[in-house]
């Protein structure tokens, strides 16, 4: 139950600096890796499966990392926007992180970056889409290994166009996230000739669907596209395929709506198309080994935040071989991440100027409870990173 | 708005509003008899969509896993009254309010512990999987239609049992007079225990029945929780005709805002709640 | 005498001299500096809490309404890139947060007990909402300072709000402030009639006072504070975040005044040390840190009959 693995390992390097004190070196200090996740609560699935990726990753990569290891800090942020800051600084000022994880929420993401914009520390964003971390808000020491809130609903535009809808219904939780993804669909389709005949955001964290879907059918449109993730997606697919609607109206989505809850959502998942920097059946021998191993450790399906926390991993491991073990240069430390190409799950990406993945965009089908691919939608795929100035 | 859309609209108001009712009575039944007001009531919505998910999982039977899961609820109802509340009924009333805090994190721990933080689902049982046809689009689910009725039926029992049965008597001698009651030779301490486990039963009930058509999330009970306050609180805390009332207007109001006035709908049920206030600091039916 | 029993001179003599000289122990970690800052700035509003909740009996479920509003009303009215006064401005937003208290204050004193609690959950409420909802005000995603206000006086100038140990004393001389506030209010004739209508209302107004006046008053009074320390909260970092007005930031408050012991002010101080405290030290202990603050929690308000207040006073006061 208690964090045995980081106090051993923080205990076991105690005692190495006790009894090496005259020779110890920058490489034999364990590198920190302070993570801020939600590990409960709404958001808690998310952060489960980020970290397990990561300490996967690591743990696979061990012998890339010099002779350093890896101590963990981990706190939960419960989600809550208002302590992000106080949690950053922390992992700062505290226990003097090497890197800094997280987060999962964008409003978390904000508070974070108050504190973390331009310091010392290397923070990475592993899921949070918050338009302006590599936007108006970029800064050298901040990277991001998912996405742009941008990035997955753009390219459903045009494959929503491609198949000839006309008429979309957009709906989302009124949040950041939500409203940044369908603003990005609406960009591409109507910039392609397609109408958003209506826009519905529903306060969040409701989950009366009812209502909004009775409407939805009562216009008929040609598709409806929408953003939901986590419980609120299993609901929600759910219940368009209780209310009759699927099959009748085709449902887009970003791909978050198929994420982590296909075992949740059952059939009524079946069918749905969805866009995403990643698919279960991607072909390629990264992914074929980390489903199967994660499956293995973690006795469950991996989904996009495992990936994504993985992806982390890799990217650390790859700086700290790069630079033989030795991250004290902070310079040096940047640019061997920029270099990175992250031999990911989800196909080989690199970061942009921004520090944001650039990377495919697939379109995928739930099959028999996994996204399977259809095609590419948007290959190597760059956020505008409007408003940055790196 | 057509005929047809205002109609099914009323219908998903007046289910959702049902479904609240069932989750709230349990909260103004345990606060009108005891004077306790349980914020973990919430927390017992969850926990009995959580032990539908667990015993569906293990016994595929829908109907079996709900008597179960009740049974369950009813013992953690008086498991908790023996041991925690019953030690605070001579204090303060906000006591009460940072016991029922602490356990709302202890049920949130142990969900976390017990069954993690993944999204879970429940199919609905295979006997209401149907839909009826609507209009050319829209179906409306017979489970749905199921739970609507089973909350009207367990709003007759209850009004039954509180206006005609022995232990209804007791209920309302309690809660007008326990001095006097305590004198007639009734053991309160048993009729307490009774009407707490029943409480905490119909929020696991509820949760049991929102389980096939929702998401078995960490935190679901808190969300309802608020939600389940409103609706007891404009109907005048204690008050079970009142709860009744005042759910289906929270349900109506709630499902036509999101429609005509979406601008609004995240704030309408505190609006209306602080209106109804304004006009009666009581609620609707205080006693 | 400022305080008349012997714990709360204990409690007043052990706390401030130390939290005096605690940055000059801590002179090399910033962190620990700032995190007692932040738990002083909350103690601030769980004070202001406190004085309604226990003293005038008010229950509230909305105070974090005020406490947000602090911060809103802070970016909304300063200009972005102007270094402000820190004085001038703390006076600006205690008597907007006061002028909507008064408003609001009049509505909802019209009910009472949990009537009142749900009433004032439901205009924070719609206060979050509104704030969450918008996307002027940064939505969920909130808003940044970028910068801090200055805070001379006359010209002379004693704390850069940018040191974090200079914001700590900002925040340990409000926290003494207010508590000295709160007891010479206690104490006045206004605190008096105040005490009075919490132990009988009937009885005070057979004695000619308007007691609707003396609650919307001290309404007013609380919500200004609880707006000052949010304030103070969104100057730390220069973040503002709806999550701020979040009806749990409320419950928070409420169990922290409720753990430290209603009504006696100082209470409102060891509660959130007490708190936060276990909250720190739990979460960097164990994932699952809910359960064993959910079990201390339980623990406490079996143990203590009125906090934890309550419990020191029985040990250290002379049984008269």
């Amino acid at each position: 139950m208690f964090k045995s693995h980081s106090l051993r390992t923080a205990v076991v390097a105690g005692l190495a600096t006790l009894t090496l004190s005259t020779s110890v070196t920058a490489n034999n200090e364990p590198i920190k890796v302070g993570m801020m996740l939600p590990f409960s609560g709404v958001y808690g699935a998310l952060g489960d499966a980020t970290r397990n990726g990561l300490k996967m990753a690591l743990q696979e990569q061990m012998s890339k990392l010099h002779g350093r290891k890896i101590e963990y800090i981990e706190i939960d942020t419960e989600a809550r926007p208002e302590r992000a800051p106080e949690i950053a600084s922390s992992l700062l000022n505290n226990s003097e992180a090497d890197f800094i994880i997280g987060p999962v929420h964008s409003g978390v993401a904000m508070g974070m970056l108050k504190v973390l914009r331009g310091k010392d520390t290397v923070m990475i964003v592993p899921n949070a889409g918050a338009g302006p971390v590599t936007g108006p808000l970029c800064s050298p020491n901040v990277f991001r290994t998912s996405f742009s809130s941008w990035q997955p609903s753009y390219p459903m535009g045009n494959v929503a166009l491609d198949k000839g809808y006309k008429k979309v219904v957009t709906m989302s939780w009124n949040y950041g996230m939500g409203k940044e993804s369908l603003d990005a669909f609406e960009e591409s389709f109507t910039a392609g000739g397609g109408e958003i005949v209506k826009k519905i955001l529903v306060p969040f964290p409701k989950t009366e669907f009812q209502a909004y879907l009775s409407e939805i059918a009562s216009i008929n449109p040609d598709a409806v596209f929408v953003f939901f993730a986590g419980g609120g997606a299993v609901k929600f697919v759910k219940d368009y395929d209780a209310l009759g609607l699927k099959g009748k109206i085709p449902l887009l989505g970003s791909g978050f709506l198929t994420e982590g809850t296909l075992e949740a959502q059952g059939s009524a998942a079946e069918g749905v198309l969805t866009t995403l920097h990643y698919a279960d059946s991607l072909d390629n021998e990264q992914n074929t080994r980390f489903r199967s191993s994660y499956k293995q450790q973690f006795g469950k399906a991996s989904d996009i935040y495992a990936v994504q926390g993985y992806d982390t991993g890799l990217m650390i491991a790859s700086a700290v071989n790069q630079l033989g073990g030795n991250i004290s240069d902070q310079k040096a430390l940047i640019k061997a991440l920029e270099s990175t190409t992250v031999r990911s799950p989800r196909g080989d990406f690199t970061f942009s100027p921004a520090h944001n993945p650039v990377q495919n965009v697939y379109l995928r089908t739930v099959e028999n409870g996994e996204n399977r691919v259809v095609e590419i939608a948007a290959p190597a795929l760059a956020d505008p990173a409007r408003g940055c100035k790196l | 708005m057509t005929t047809s859309l205002f109609l099914v609209q009323l219908i998903n108001g007046l289910q959702y509003g049902l479904l609240l009712f069932l989750i709230a009575s349990g909260l103004t039944l345990v606060f009108g008899v005891m004077g306790i007001l349980n914020l973990a009531h919430g927390s017992m919505y969850m926990v009995g969509a959580y032990l539908v998910w667990y015993f569906v999982e293990h016994t595929g039977s829908f109907g079996l896993s709900a008597l179960i899961s009740a049974v369950i609820a009813l013992l953690i109802g008086i498991l908790m009254e023996r041991t925690l509340i019953r030690q605070l009924y001579r204090r303060n009333h906000l006591d009460q309010v940072l016991l029922t805090i602490g356990m709302i994190f202890v049920f949130n721990a142990l969900q976390g512990l017990l069954w993690g933080n993944d999204p879970l689902g429940v199919a609905v049982p295979a006997a209401l999987s149907s839909a009826i046809p609507v209009t050319d689009v829209l179906e409306y689910p017979v489970y749905r239609i199921f739970v609507a009725l089973l909350c009207v039926g367990i709003a007759a029992v209850m009004y039954f049992m509180i206006n005609k049965t022995r232990l209804g008597m007791l209920i309302r001698a309690g809660e007008s007079n326990r001095e006097m009651v305590e004198c007639l030779g009734i053991d309160i301490r048993k009729l307490y225990t009774i009407v707490f486990a029943i409480g905490v039963m119909l929020a696991a009930v509820a949760g049991v029945a929102a389980a096939p058509m929702s998401s078995i999330v960490p935190g679901m009970g808190e969300h309802i929780l608020i939600t389940c306050f409103v609706v007891v609180v404009i109907g005048g805390m204690g008050s079970i005709k009142g709860a009744f009332i005042a759910a289906l207007l929270v349900g109506l109001v709630d499902t036509f805002a999101s429609v005509l006035v979406p601008q609004l709908s995240s704030m309408m049920i505190y609006i209306l709640m602080a209106f109804i206030l304004l006009i009666k600091p009581q609620g609707l039916f205080s006693s | 005498m400022l305080f008349n029993k012997r714990t709360e001179r204990i409690f007043f003599w052990v706390f401030f001299p130390l939290a005096l000289l605690m940055p000059l122990f801590l002179a090399d970690n910033t962190f620990f500096v700032s995190k007692l800052t932040s738990i002083m700035i909350f103690a601030l509003f769980v004070m202001s809490l406190d004085y309604l909740v226990g003293r005038c009996g008010l229950i509230t479920l909305g105070h974090a309404m005020f406490y947000g509003l602090g911060g809103y009303l802070f970016w909304m009215i300063a200009p972005e890139y102007e270094a402000v006064n820190f004085w001038v401005y703390t006076f600006y937003i205690c008597m907007i947060a006061a002028g909507v208290a008064l408003i609001i204050g009049f509505l909802v004193l019209r009910t009472s007990g949990i009537y009142m609690i749900m009433i004032t959950l439901a205009f924070a409420q719609m206060a979050f909402y509104f704030f969450s909802d918008s996307i002027d005000f940064g939505g969920t995603d909130g808003l940044f300072i970028y910068v801090k206000p200055e805070t001379s006086i006359f010209g002379l100038s004693f704390f850069d709000l940018d040191n974090p140990t200079h914001f700590y004393y900002l925040c340990l001389l409000s926290l003494f402030n207010t508590l000295v506030f709160f007891r010479v209010l206690i104490r006045s004739r206004f605190g008096r009639v105040v005490d009075a209508i919490h132990e009988n209302p009937g009885r005070t107004t057979a004695l000619g006072y308007n007691i609707f006046v003396f609650r919307l008053m001290s309404y007013v009074i609380a919500s200004a504070l609880g707006a000052y320390a949010g304030y103070l909260f969104t100057l730390q970092y220069g973040f503002v975040n709806p999550s701020m007005l979040a009806w749990t930031t409320s419950g928070s408050a409420l169990v922290m005044s409720i753990l430290g012991g209603m009504g006696s002010i100082y209470g409102a101080i060891l509660g959130t040390f007490v708190y936060e405290g276990l909250h720190y030290v739990l979460e960097h202990l164990t994932e699952h840190w809910m359960l064993f603050m959910g079990a201390l929690i339980i623990t406490m308000v079996m143990v203590f009959k009125n906090g934890i207040a309550g419990y020191l006073e029985k040990l250290l006061e002379k049984r008269a």
